[in-house]
């Protein structure tokens, strides 16, 4: 037997025969599951089509939207401020901001919008006046609290305990020599923060704050028990109604995947986009988001 | 007698128990170029760091123009400045740092006009029109709309100059200016000093270049030890030292042939 050359031949590739074997059962397993949802007579394609854009699952899918819009606004307005307290250098606003974030994060947000939806069995009023004084507007809790606002309430305290965190990180990723660069050129601290720290911070906070996003899209779902007329109780609704319940939920997860699958997209380009800039590192970023010490020392520059 | 433009006396900074600064007494005279050389460790960079008050002293005044830095009197009582008082006197007082820290979401025009605008409020087209005369002193009017991490090393020490100078200080502070280039980058950054200091800019420089501060610097700064050990007429010191001190650091660092 007589061997070619060396460098004549190409040599055969390793075969990796696991895995071929693997994806086989995989693909067998998927084209079983399409066959699946194509024939099986239970999910009702037909009715699954009459009420995809049906005029009450539309309206459900704008309340989802809104509400994931106005929890997220919110959230992260509330969740700069938290941020920019936890990194202040009074013990006080530190801790202030630091015990927000440990009940929001901590209280499962189910148990919170039922709890600020039952706000008038605490407080059957809510008043403005002078602490431990003469009270100058009084509203009904009963009037101020619906479904509705119980629900952004929840939803977006919740978000701005975890927006805070990240922001915080993000703020801290951003090198201390650029806070000291404009110092000298005679910035003050508020004029360092809005122009100089904060839009990289936010750079570096993209990714995860549209995480976060696709998060509170799903997370939107809860409010389902406060009769709140979103994407799955307006399907909860119409099936109460036509026991048609796989059909209907086969509706609403539909429209779920297509809000994240957007969202996805959206993020990515997003992210695209901003890469362009040179945000500060990411490694410092995920090594301080999970620093979560309570009233830590700040070594700030002095002045 | 005319005022110095910057005068330190018993100038101290501590670090916890270890003493940085034991008593720095100093004066600029405007128009001067200043080099403060020594060993590292030798409190150089923070001597400059107090005199903007990115470090808090610990005790000593500094005064710019006269009027005492980071403090002010009223009635017979001295107040601590506030970081926005501050502020205004870290305009008259630029500073260059060794890590350029350019900001990086702006373009090197951006860089330039973003302080006289929201600090000054100078309108965007003169701050611009500026922003434009100071790149083209500095050697990189095509370099405009770069982003920093487009730009060399050299590049960015020269725009972050031209930042300073945006402010229109009385007084430039450079820490280390050269140290983080390349040495080929070195040159086009030390020309671009020599230019200001031949117009005459007053410059406080802390720099390991010995060859820059013989030829430019007009008073020379020898510190070992938190402490000024030698001053003077840079050739003088360089070539007859009077300490044993100086001696030893210049037998170190000054190239063979001075």
């Amino acid at each position: 037997m007589s061997r070619p050359d060396i460098h004549d031949v190409t040599p055969v590739p390793v075969r990796r025969y696991g895995q071929q074997f693997g994806a086989v059962v995989l693909i067998v397993f998927a084209l079983l599951f399409a066959q699946n949802l194509a024939t099986n007579q239970n999910i009702q394609w037909p009715v699954v089509a009459q009420y995809m854009f049906a005029p009450s699952i539309l309206s459900g899918l704008g309340m989802t939207i809104l509400l994931t819009v106005l929890a997220m606004v919110i959230g992260l307005s509330i969740g700069v401020v938290l941020a920019i307290m936890r990194l202040s250098d009074s013990r006080v606003f530190q801790g202030a901001a630091w015990a927000w974030i440990w009940f929001f994060r901590g209280v499962p947000p189910l148990v919170q919008l039922i709890f600020w939806y039952n706000l008038a069995l605490l407080y059957p009023d809510l008043s403005i006046g002078i602490p431990f004084g003469p009270k100058l507007f009084i509203w009904d809790t009963n009037a101020v609290i619906t479904p509705f606002s119980a629900a952004i309430l929840g939803l977006a305290f919740t978000e701005a305990a975890y927006a805070a965190e990240m922001i915080r990180a993000g703020i801290q990723a951003v090198s201390g020599g650029q806070v000291e660069a404009s110092a000298t050129l005679g910035m003050s601290r508020s004029q360092t923060l809005r122009r100089i720290v904060l839009p990289q911070a936010l750079r570096i906070v993209i990714p995860p704050i549209g995480n976060d996003t696709i998060s509170m899209l799903k997370f939107t779902s809860l409010v389902s028990v406060l009769a709140l007329p979103d994407l799955l109780f307006s399907a909860q609704m119409v099936y109460a109604r036509t026991y048609q319940t796989i059909p209907l939920l086969m509706v609403a997860t539909i429209w779920y995947l297509v809000l994240t699958t957007v969202l996805t997209f959206a993020e990515h380009a997003i992210e695209h986009r901003l890469s362009e800039g040179s945000p500060p590192s990411k490694r410092s970023f995920q090594k301080r988001l999970f620093d979560m010490r309570p009233f830590r020392r700040q070594k700030e520059f002095s002045a | 007698m005319t005022m110095p433009l910057l005068k330190v006396e018993r100038l101290r900074k501590s670090f916890g128990d270890h003493e940085v600064l034991s008593g720095i007494d100093l004066s600029v005279n405007e128009g001067d170029v200043t080099c403060i050389v020594g060993p590292s460790g030798s409190g150089k960079s923070t001597l400059l760091r107090c005199l903007n008050h990115l470090e808090k002293p610990t005790g000593g005044a500094i005064f710019l123009q006269g009027e005492p830095v980071g403090v002010r009197w009223r009635g017979d009582r001295l107040y601590e400045m506030s970081f926005n008082e501050m502020a205004r006197q870290r305009q008259k007082m630029g500073m260059v740092f060794q890590g350029f820290h350019l900001f990086p979401h702006k373009t090197a025009l951006q860089n330039i006009t973003e302080a006289p605008i929201i600090v000054k409020g100078t309108p965007r087209h003169q701050a611009e029109a500026e922003g434009m005369a100071l790149l083209e002193k500095v050697g990189m009017p095509d370099r405009a709309h770069y982003y920093p991490r487009q730009l060399s090393g050299g590049q960015q020490q020269r725009v972050a100059i031209a930042r300073s100078l945006a402010m229109k200080p009385a007084l430039l502070l450079f820490d280390e200016p050269t140290s983080a280039l390349d040495p080929e980058l070195v040159g086009e950054v030390l020309a671009a000093m020599r230019q200001l200091a031949e117009e005459g800019m007053t410059m406080l420089v802390v720099t390991h270049e010995m060859l820059f501060a013989r030829d430019v610097a007009d008073h020379l700064i020898f510190m070992e030890g938190g402490v000024i050990v030698e001053q003077g007429n840079p050739r003088e010191i360089m070539t007859s030292p009077r300490h044993e001190r100086t001696r030893e650091f210049l037998a170190r660092v000054l190239p063979q042939a001075v």
